[in-house]
């Protein structure tokens, strides 16, 4: 091959490839291979033609569905997407690669090479997620999906330019996008102004249905403001609904040039790229050079350490300190905290019970989201200490005790979480003349979730350290998560098979509580504390069950085996 | 005191280390010298319980690293070559969370001689990003000072600290082996291994070349006598290891 960054980024793919192959000769990682394959075989032939003939929604109403899930991507990825993330090299292509003479389009070039790795295996997974929904051939489907996921990958790389040019020659920058900014605030402006003009339409369809909602969606999306934004995307999306071979090449040239003309936006970027980059991977990697930039940790004041006590319990106060010190946590707080004051404020006072009602019922709504993505989230357990394995290998600390105290670390965060939400919702549904539901019904259900969560987190929590320890080389280490489209696909998987043994773990417990709560059923009420208990109970008899099987687990393993236990 | 017996470590077709045998006497320090890749480290991995070994027996105190793992590393510490630090925890907490690990009683008397030992004192409240490479470094020898430990497995110590962090580091291990502590130290730095250790191990491969005091070894081999540790390991592990450094 003659160039050194594709013969790089091909021979990095392949060797990827190769250690993973390699892996399954170790029978976790090839029965969880099955099991994912298994997964997607349920998936795709679940999706097979659906009973009952076509599905109950227009073509041009999936379209438009499409359309406005991809530019809600992309706006997302305008709004809050993760520079960092996506100009990310890792620290040794920043050495070797930058002061190389290699061009900026050809750094460039490598990078997209390199995505593609990710963008193909979520093309493979997608093919066969949606398999029933779009075209026919899956080599059609896939080449569609193609498009799409490397379009995004584009976009989002282009964006992080612009924005990362924007902060790097501010006033500068600014003048001499003078033009295509106002141009944009413009569109910005002209579209919600647009947006209000036609919510009592669309507010008229919302309450008649989903059906008329659609319907008054599609009619709103003729207008030419929505009609101009949505464009580009039903470009993207077309080729993956096309019927057709013929409707197929016809709506795939278009995606293509759209596709080109992404390519052409990044590699003419005349955003400082590698400066950007350098410092996103440095910052990625803890720099040694704290001047340029901000801290990730700030030494603030934190409960002591007690001298003496249980050993393990020097792990849980530290991964509580990581949280406690972290900036984004002070946030978090501090907004709850706000939240609280001014649901207080509202419910004491004369104001709109509907708001405070929606408010609630939102609150309660973040919490269920955290009970399924919350252990995906928050990560300060064994996950971020992974890369330090050698160093808690050689502390005098049993396995189990290791295992369960890392655990418990983003078992409390979690729970203070969620009873911080569900305190919220309490506080909503308070005043305002709401009260539904009833006080009594939501003190109990802020009562049991103090009680109950504590218990189901940890077993959720420990669902996914022991996916640490039993396959290392499949979970994201470190405090990142993966995000974008195509680590969706992926996740998916993770979520789906963390949510069936958490149910598996869960339904003993279940079927204990409410045995108790029936042979109890003359107590009334009353009955919830034995059967919580009961439930309580046998969730820390799994808990010891799994904390002494993953205890051993982890004393087996062999640090120098992990490919993610080394610090960057 | 540090025992190893017959020790093995096997990774897939690569034997890191084969029959490894030697002890080690409170009061004593071993440099652990080779080529890179000699297998030092997995043997220091080995013996802090770090790494399981394939074959083989490791005790350390008087405690089977098998079969009594949490007293056995209870009585040793390990410092790796890289100094593997929490960015959240300051030096200072740094040192009690080990020592709530380690189940160190009177740590408030301690405190402040390691501080001080290791220029540590000014920065008992930096978190370690704000510390240089030395400080860093420094702050993981203190964290496995800070339990007097029995056996200390150093991996490169040296890294980093400047001339005078240096000699300091040279006192405190001779100080800790004077103490009682039976020392191991693998360094590059053969004339830091001659300087202070009392016995030297010579691994190729992850076999010995050769173990014993610098005398012992030249007598065995009559052709290096009269010769530094550098010539006498030059000497030992032959032109490839001439290449390799």
């Amino acid at each position: 091959m003659r160039s050194p960054l594709g013969y790089l980024a091909v021979r990095s793919a392949r060797n990827r490839i190769m250690r993973q192959v390699r892996r399954l000769r170790k029978p976790r990682y090839a029965i969880a291979l099955l099991l994912g394959a298994a997964y997607l075989w349920a998936v795709s032939a679940r999706h097979g033609p659906s009973p009952g003939g076509p599905p109950d929604i227009s073509p041009a109403a999936v379209e438009l569905l499409a359309a406005v899930g991809v530019t809600l991507i992309l706006l997302y990825t305008w709004l809050f997407g993760s520079d960092r993330r996506a100009l990310a090299f890792s620290r040794a292509e920043v050495t070797w690669l930058f002061p190389a003479p290699v061009t900026r389009a050809q750094l460039i070039r490598y990078k997209l090479l390199r995505g593609q790795f990710v963008v193909l295996f979520n093309v493979l997974l997608w093919t066969f997620l949606l398999s029933r929904d779009l075209a026919e051939e899956p080599w059609r489907r896939a080449a569609a999906i193609w498009i799409l996921l490397t379009t995004l990958t584009l976009h989002r790389l282009g964006a992080a330019l612009l924005k990362a040019s924007l902060w790097e020659h501010g006033a500068t920058a600014v003048r001499t996008r003078a033009v295509s900014l106002t141009v944009l605030g413009g569109v910005a402006l002209l579209a919600l102004v647009d947006a209000s003009q036609a919510m009592p339409a669309l507010r008229q369809g919302w309450e008649a249905g989903p059906r008329l909602f659609l319907l008054a969606a599609e009619e709103y999306a003729t207008r030419p403001i929505p009609h101009a934004l949505l464009f580009p995307a039903r470009v993207l999306v077309r080729p993956m609904l096309a019927g057709g071979w013929s409707e197929w090449v016809r709506e795939l040239l278009p995606a293509l040039a759209v596709l080109v003309a992404h390519y052409l936006w990044v590699i003419r970027s005349d955003a400082a790229f590698e400066e950007t980059a350098a410092a996103a991977a440095l910052a990625r990697s803890r720099p040694q050079s704290p001047a340029k930039r901000a801290p990730r940790f700030t030494a603030r004041p934190v409960p002591p350490l007690a001298v003496q006590g249980w050993p393990a319990g020097a792990l849980l106060w530290k991964n509580l300190v990581s949280v406690l010190r972290a900036g984004r946590v002070r946030s978090v707080a501090a907004g709850m905290a706000v939240a609280a004051l001014a649901l207080l404020g509202l419910s004491l006072g004369d104001s709109n019970g509907t708001v405070l009602e929606i408010v609630g019922w939102m609150t309660m709504m973040w919490a269920g989201f955290l009970f399924v993505l919350g252990p995906q989230w928050i990560r300060n357990d064994l996950r971020t200490d992974l890369a330090r394995l050698a160093l808690l290998r050689s502390y005098p600390l049993r396995g189990a005790a290791v295992v369960g105290a890392e655990t418990a670390g983003s078992t409390v965060v979690l729970t203070a979480l969620q009873l911080g939400l569900v305190a919220l919702a309490w506080i909503a549904f308070w005043g305002g003349g709401v009260d539904e539901p009833p006080t009594a019904v939501r003190t109990a259900v802020l009562a049991g979730a103090a009680v109950l969560l504590p218990g189901v987190n940890f077993l959720a929590m420990l669902i996914q350290n022991g996916a640490v320890i039993l396959l290392p080389g499949w979970v994201n280490p470190g405090s990142d998560r993966p995000i974008g489209v195509e680590a969706l696909g992926h996740n998916m998987l993770i979520i789906s098979g963390f949510l069936l043994i958490l149910a598996a773990l869960l339904a003993a417990p279940a079927a204990a509580a409410a045995g108790v709560l029936f042979g109890l059923r003359s107590l009334g009420w009353w009955a919830a504390a034995p059967a919580a208990l009961a439930g309580l109970l046998l969730m820390a008899l799994e808990a010891r069950v799994l904390l002494t099987r993953l205890g051993r687990v982890y004393e087996a393993t062999d640090p120098a085996t992990v490919p993610a236990a080394e610090l960057p | 005191m540090i025992e190893a017996e017959g020790l093995q470590k096997v990774y897939g077709d690569i034997v890191a280390v084969q029959d490894l045998t030697f002890r080690v006497d409170p009061g004593e320090v071993i440099g652990l010298v080779g080529p890179n890749g000699a297998g030092k480290t997995t043997t220091l991995h080995c013996l802090s319980g770090i790494t399981i070994p394939t074959r083989g027996r490791v005790r350390i105190a008087g405690y089977d690293l098998a079969t009594d793992a949490v007293a056995a590393k209870s009585a040793l510490a390990f410092v790796p070559d890289e100094p593997h630090l929490f960015e959240y925890l300051t030096v200072e907490e740094h040192l009690r969370f080990v020592a709530r690990l380690y189940q160190v009683e009177d740590v408030e008397a301690r405190l402040p001689g390691v501080l001080r030992e290791l220029e540590l004192d000014d920065r008992r409240g930096s978190l370690p990003e704000e510390l240089s490479r030395g400080m860093k470094q420094k702050l993981a020898i203190a964290c496995a000072l800070i339990h007097a430990p029995r056996a200390l497995l150093l991996d490169e110590p040296l890294t980093g600290l400047d001339p005078v962090g240096i000699r300091r580091m040279k006192a405190t291990i001779l100080d800790h082996a004077r103490s009682g502590a039976a020392v191991i130290l693998s360094s590059h730095l053969l004339h830091l291994v001659e300087e202070i250790c009392s016995r030297v191990l010579i691994m190729r491969r992850g076999r010995v070349l050769a173990f014993g005091t610098i005398e012992d070894i030249v007598a065995s081999r009559p052709e290096l006598a009269g010769l530094r540790l550098e010539d006498v390991f030059l000497g030992l592990v032959g032109q490839e290891g001439v290449e390799e450094r």
